[in-house]
């Protein structure tokens, strides 16, 4: 059952003309991981590998592809967390980085604090020597599209953050049976500047007593998270109760240290995919599960 | 503002902190003073009917104005000698929530908080644009000289020199003097609020456990408020006040559910603090694992509070 890495690009609603690269999106950044874990590496470096193949994917709300703040700027959270030693790290509301979740390692594995904010996390970038890229090389006419489209006074904010793609991330579990997760996101459209989400918040996208890893509207994700016996069961149970209790959407991948994972959502569409006993799963709408031999092209 | 009669006002309860650390001698006083007034301020607010959310912004203001404390005035300076601020608020019926993280120069951060919640459709601001939205609903920013008290000042000098905020062995030594309120009002409802400015000489923009939901302090009106206090980066890992609610649902009581919540902290990531619990019924809690940490309550009148391990002094106040 191990190593295993589940990865997701975003609970929504994804446009049909976008959904195909979604779908080969996850399933290469599934892929990365898992060639990480097979070839000997944490589980830390293999979510950290397959999230940066997000981040550098224009498709995804996430470094290269972010959607946009109020003001027309990128501004991204990150989080990682290794649950070998609960060390975490994270950053939030950082500009101009092209792979926030490697800051947010570099927090984890270079400072004593777990959370870096805006201005302190880029200087504390350019200290380690992450290179400082364009802001404009981080947006993509999609976005530029959607936040022009959402700044229209009559626009209705929580139907186009639907209609977004969503944060990005993976859950890990490599052949010592260690766990890790990594998130990722330009948050939500038109946000207010400094506007942060659930992403770096520990707990929120990542729990501590298993995989749980949620993604989906950020303010009713930051208020619930629950468990349960198994994976898929914690899941669909964390899930019904985000909606009942503030009707929340969104959705979660998980995986334990025995290598049992699920991929499961309330919205419309999740993209994701998971790699394990040589074996790529993928889905997107309800209900898929695609499966096809790891090397095989997608 | 909620009416309610005589029997209701019996559960309205407020628990206050100003931090659980190693408190010196030559503070212990005014933190016990400062804890007392604020926890009897946010009694004042819950004797006139007030809810549990402006009982908790109102002690948290109180303790924010007290430069005795790390919280508004007396905020301790990051590794630049800038005062940058975080809180968290959270309203237990509604789950409604809101946050400041790394906010420079406010005085009041608990209510800069509250205006996230109530007035922007976020439940966190960080930095600039927390200072922005600050500016855009009239809330001022004071000097830094006003913030900084000049014993924070000399410890920040005296500190600079050191690896900034590491975490060695015990970490129940360095200074954790973040406040925070809990209340349940005469209406079953219950609140929570938690302000600091950080951890001395921390990193341009660290964020700690404070503004974090689930960390820095958690409300549910199916199960209680807790706010913590402690070691920042060591609360987060377990997130803290996540735990101890996890196990009122699981209906252990506030006392036990605050006790093995800080023991597992200090087990897993050998972290130290404090944590104030209340439930919607009137139970509360003020429980810590480092050296002292400053915290009052107010319950049927009695005013309830301590500093040392095992210590509970209690006044009653006057009607």
């Amino acid at each position: 059952m191990l190593p295993a890495v589940v990865v997701h690009g975003g609970a929504g609603h994804i446009p049909k003309e976008r959904a195909q690269n979604s779908t080969s999106g996850v399933s290469a950044a599934a892929r990365a991981g898992y060639i990480v874990l097979k070839g000997g590496g944490s589980s830390m470096d293999a979510v950290v590998e397959a999230v940066t193949q997000l981040e550098n994917n224009p498709s995804f709300n996430a470094g290269c592809g972010s959607v946009l703040n109020v003001k027309g700027e990128v501004e991204m959270d990150a989080f990682v967390m290794d649950w070998k030693t609960l060390a975490t790290g994270a950053v939030s509301a950082v500009r101009d980085i092209a792979n926030p979740t490697q800051l947010a390692r570099l927090v984890m594995d270079k400072t004593s604090h777990a959370c870096l904010t805006a201005e302190g996390a880029k200087q504390f970038a350019r200290s380690m020597g992450v290179p400082e890229v364009p802001m404009e090389s981080l947006i993509t006419e999609y976005s530029r599209m959607r936040w022009r489209k959402n700044l229209a006074p009559d626009a209705n904010p929580v139907e186009c953050q639907m209609g977004k793609m969503g944060t990005v991330g993976a859950v890990a579990v490599d052949s010592e049976g260690v766990v890790a997760c990594a998130t990722s996101t330009g948050g939500m459209l038109n946000k207010m500047e400094g506007q942060v989400g659930d992403t770096p918040c520990i707990g929120q996208s990542s729990n501590i007593h298993g995989q749980i890893f949620p993604e989906g509207h950020s303010q009713a994700v930051m208020s619930i998270l629950k468990l349960c016996q198994s994976a898929e069961a914690a899941s669909d149970s964390a899930l019904a109760y985000m909606k009942s209790r503030v009707d929340g959407l969104g959705g979660v991948v998980t995986v334990d240290p025995q290598g049992n994972w699920a991929a499961r959502f309330s919205s419309r569409q999740m993209a994701w995919a998971a790699a394990q006993k040589d074996t790529l799963h993928y889905g997107l709408y309800t209900g898929e599960h695609f499966t096809q031999s790891i090397d095989e092209p997608h | 503002m909620s009416l309610c009669n005589r029997n209701l006002k019996m559960s309205a309860v407020v628990v206050v902190h100003g931090g659980a650390w190693a408190i010196p001698d030559d503070l212990a006083k005014a933190s016990v003073d400062g804890v007392k007034a604020a926890a009897c301020e946010g009694h004042s607010v819950l004797k006139r009917g007030g809810s549990a959310l402006d009982a908790v912004e109102a002690a948290v203001r109180a303790l924010e104005d007290n430069t005795v404390f790390n919280a508004g005035h007396g905020g301790t300076l990051n590794t630049e000698g800038e005062v940058e601020l975080d809180a968290i608020i959270m309203d237990g019926r509604t789950l409604g929530n809101g946050a400041v993280s790394s906010a420079k120069n406010i005085a009041h951060p608990v209510t800069l908080a509250r205006a996230v919640m109530e007035k922007t459709s976020h439940c966190m601001l960080t930095s600039r644009g927390a200072n922005q939205f600050a500016e855009s609903i009239g809330m001022a920013t004071v000097p830094t000289e006003t913030m900084v008290t000049e014993y924070e000042r000399k410890e920040w000098e005296k500190h600079k020199n050191y690896v900034t905020g590491v975490m060695e062995d015990f970490n129940a030594q360095w200074a954790h003097d973040t406040v925070g309120a809990v209340a349940v009002d005469c209406s079953g409802n219950v609140a929570c609020a938690t302000s600091t400015g950080g951890i001395r000489n921390k990193m341009v923009g660290r964020v700690g456990d404070s503004p974090i939901i689930g960390s820095g302090g958690y409300a549910d009106n199916l199960s209680g408020a807790v706010s913590c206090t402690g070691h920042g980066e060591s609360i987060l890992k377990v997130t803290l006040a996540r735990l101890i609610i996890s196990h009122i649902e699981q209906g252990k009581s506030v006392a036990d559910s605050s006790q093995l919540s800080l023991q597992y902290m200090g087990n897993r990531v050998h972290g130290a603090g404090g944590a104030i619990v209340v439930s919607p019924s009137g139970q509360w809690a003020a429980t810590f694992t480092t050296e002292r940490m400053a915290w009052a309550a107010v319950d049927h009148d009695v005013l309830w509070f301590g500093l040392d391990p095992n210590q509970r002094s209690k006044e009653q106040l006057s009607n």
